[in-house]
């Protein structure tokens, strides 16, 4: 348990508004999204599980750590705020340098560290310019890199994709699967949820201060049970596939695809529907591929929270 | 836990080196400054119209030769122009006005001293004796400035404004977090940022009271000030000025900051400690040991004579407090600002980073 994340039924209330309620998760190493819409309490989630506000209820532990505990803590872990504030009149490399001199490191070592993690994301040629004229996306990754400056094993970063041009975020996407390798945490919030796709090993979704779903995408799609699955199969012959299908009463729904060549199939039970799949494939009906078509977050999204769409 | 002492002051020098530019270089404390410096602007003017004068004095001193300080304590109210006229000779200095009633108004000097005659219809109506600057003049004025002015204004609004923004002005900047998530205690931040704001301030109020004290020294002969400063208490008057500055600074600096986490609106604190302050000597004797200005009446070099000329609401403020030594008066400050720190310390482990409510 002292390599996971660990809310203990934790309840935060700003005077009598609901921050997040009665949330017990276990969050293990690799890329964990936060998913929810605007003030569904994610970042309230972040904030908890760094020390910069405090539960009203339960306890949080991170690696076997209490946030209460800064001096061990933040050696530990490194969180990416979405404040968009710095110290005045700050260099990017001032800002990363006197970060890491509070970790009561010496010059060289808070230098040579700076340096790395300006260099890590890219920014050292606008190192040594004001903060005050960085754009949206400078100022993103100056926060991480101040963020991955400590090497940290866990990561916390808060909207970290916001305000980056395609060819960074592509980039910053690949530093982020390099940082979760080894046994890492690196928990993100994103409103964009084709990369939170791309990125996530494990989402928790929120909605109204309420963890709603966590777990791998697939898994917590399989449990949605209001909702059958829906399966892609190009085939050549999708009318005699359909007649095969509907035999069977865990498949609910067959459409034939609008281009003629494959069927759209919805079923309450994916895993006896792939293996009736296996048995028609070695039949005499060519099937070209088998694919689902809602077991990405954004249909899990959907399903569970409905009408609240995320801000994309 | 093993007390890590060593990284603690690295840490605390790391917050320190951070905030010493903030407060000393703000662009809103410009107003500590003029607090600051405003008594040196007093000082300056004083000395420069007291040597103004005291070369008027020469020139009149050199057109009526022969004039003495025993001359002029020879004249009486119930002497005549002429008589007046034959002890100290012809005057310096004489204006006439008034057509009814004509007034002549006659001025002697030895060079030091003026003496002033006034007649109103050819008669005496007035004698007076003007003398020069003393030291001892000078330094009770010195001390009622310091007392009056720069201890109970400058050095404590000076303060609300540096010690009150080291956690507050953060906040409303909404970069506290920036010290919130490096490994860091917050016992460690505080001390840091109390040791910036002790600093800045000492620097600046302890350099004002220094260039206060040349300004009033600048008008006496070099000799005379020399001689104050081999034979005299000048530097230790000087160092007990600077001294109690520093002390005053760590006094109202830790009540500020506690306020600064305590409180969102820091005039309401800042006005109640004012008038805790200024209501001290009437205060009961237990009451009155807790205050900064308490201890600090002690400390101060020179006494503020309380004849029956001084005005009520002055004589409040200078009330004479029971006597307590040195020592205890340094130690009790310093232990008042430990007392309050400790409590900023506790205080900031539970505090919150919530911008969005300020």
């Amino acid at each position: 348990m002292d390599n996971e994340i660990i809310f203990d039924n934790v309840s935060k209330f700003y005077g009598e508004v609901l921050g997040v309620n009665r949330v017990a998760l276990s969050i293990p190493p690799g890329i964990t999204s936060l998913v929810g819409p605007n003030g569904s309490g994610k970042t309230t989630l972040m904030n908890l599980m760094t020390g910069l506000i405090q539960p009203t209820r339960g306890s949080i532990t991170v690696r076997g750590m209490s946030p209460k505990d800064p001096e061990n803590f933040f050696r530990t872990v490194g969180y990416c705020s979405q404040f968009d504030s710095y110290p005045k009149g700050f260099t990017g490399y001032q800002f990363v340098y006197s970060f890491l001199r509070l970790f009561g490191i010496t010059h060289a070592e808070a230098n040579d560290k700076a340096w790395a993690a300006i260099q890590r994301v890219g920014l050292e040629e606008a190192a040594k310019r004001k903060i005050a004229g960085y754009s949206k996306g400078m100022r993103q990754r100056i926060k991480l890199a101040q963020a991955l400056s400590s090497d940290p094993q866990v990561l916390v970063l808060d909207e970290p994709l916001n305000g980056l041009d395609p060819l960074v975020r592509a980039e910053t996407i690949a530093l982020f699967r390099e940082f979760a390798t080894a046994g890492r945490h690196l928990i993100l919030s994103s409103h964009v949820l084709h990369e939170v796709d791309i990125i996530s090993d494990q989402v928790i979704l929120m909605a109204a201060g309420y963890v709603v779903a966590e777990g791998q995408i697939r898994a917590v799609r399989e449990e949605i049970e209001d909702h059958p699955m829906q399966i892609l199969i190009r085939c050549q012959q999708p009318q005699r596939l359909a007649s095969r299908l509907f035999e069977h009463d865990h498949v609910v729904e067959v459409k034939v695809h609008s281009d003629g060549g494959g069927l759209l199939v919805k079923t309450k039970s994916a895993d006896r529907f792939y293996l009736l799949m296996n048995e028609i494939a070695a039949g005499n009906i060519d099937i070209e591929t088998v694919a689902p078509v809602d077991d990405d977050v954004n249909s899990v999204y959907g399903y569970l929270i409905g009408s609240e769409e995320p801000t994309r | 836990m093993n007390p890590n002492w060593n990284l603690w002051m690295r840490q605390t020098w790391a917050v320190m080196r951070l905030e010493i530019g903030k407060s000393f270089f703000s662009k809103r404390g410009l107003w500590i400054y003029l607090l600051a410096f405003a008594p040196i602007v007093i000082w300056g003017g004083h000395s420069y119209e007291v040597m103004e004068r005291g070369e008027d004095r020469q020139k009149m001193a050199q057109r009526s030769p022969g004039v003495t300080r025993q001359k002029m304590a020879m004249i009486t109210d119930e002497m005549s122009k002429e008589r007046i006229l034959a002890i100290l000779g012809p005057p310096a200095r004489q204006q006439s006005f008034g057509r009814r009633h004509p007034v002549q108004i006659m001025r002697w000097s030895d060079g030091k001293a003026e003496f002033i005659v006034r007649f109103r219809d050819g008669e005496l109506e007035n004698i007076s004796l003007r003398e020069g600057c003393s030291f001892e003049e000078d330094s009770t004025v010195f001390a009622a400035i310091f007392q009056f002015f720069y201890l109970r204004l400058a050095i404590f609004w000076g303060c609300v404004f540096v010690f009150m923004n080291l956690f507050r002005g953060e906040m409303l900047d909404k970069s506290l977090h920036y010290y919130f998530l490096a490994p860091i205690r917050r016992e460690v931040v505080v001390a840091g940022k109390f040791g910036a704001g002790l600093l800045a301030t000492g620097v600046i109020f302890g350099v004002s009271i220094a260039l206060q004290f040349a300004g009033m020294n600048l008008h006496f002969p070099k000799e005379t000030v020399d001689q104050y400063f081999s034979q005299g208490h000048a530097i230790q008057h000087l160092l007990s000025y600077i001294g109690v500055s520093i002390l005053a600074c760590a006094g109202y600096g830790s009540a500020f900051l506690v306020g600064g986490i305590l409180l969102r609106n820091p005039l309401i604190p800042a006005g109640v400690l004012l008038l805790w302050e200024s209501i001290n000597g009437i205060l009961p004797a237990i009451l009155r040991k807790f205050s900064v200005i308490y201890y600090l009446k002690v400390l101060s070099p020179v006494a503020i004579p309380l004849d029956k000329g001084v005005p009520g609401p002055l004589a409040m403020l200078a009330f004479g407090t029971d006597p307590v030594s040195t020592p205890v008066a340094i130690i009790g400050v310093f232990g008042l600002a430990l007392v309050l720190l400790v409590v900023a310390a506790w205080r900031s482990r539970s505090m919150e980073i919530s911008y969005a409510a300020e």
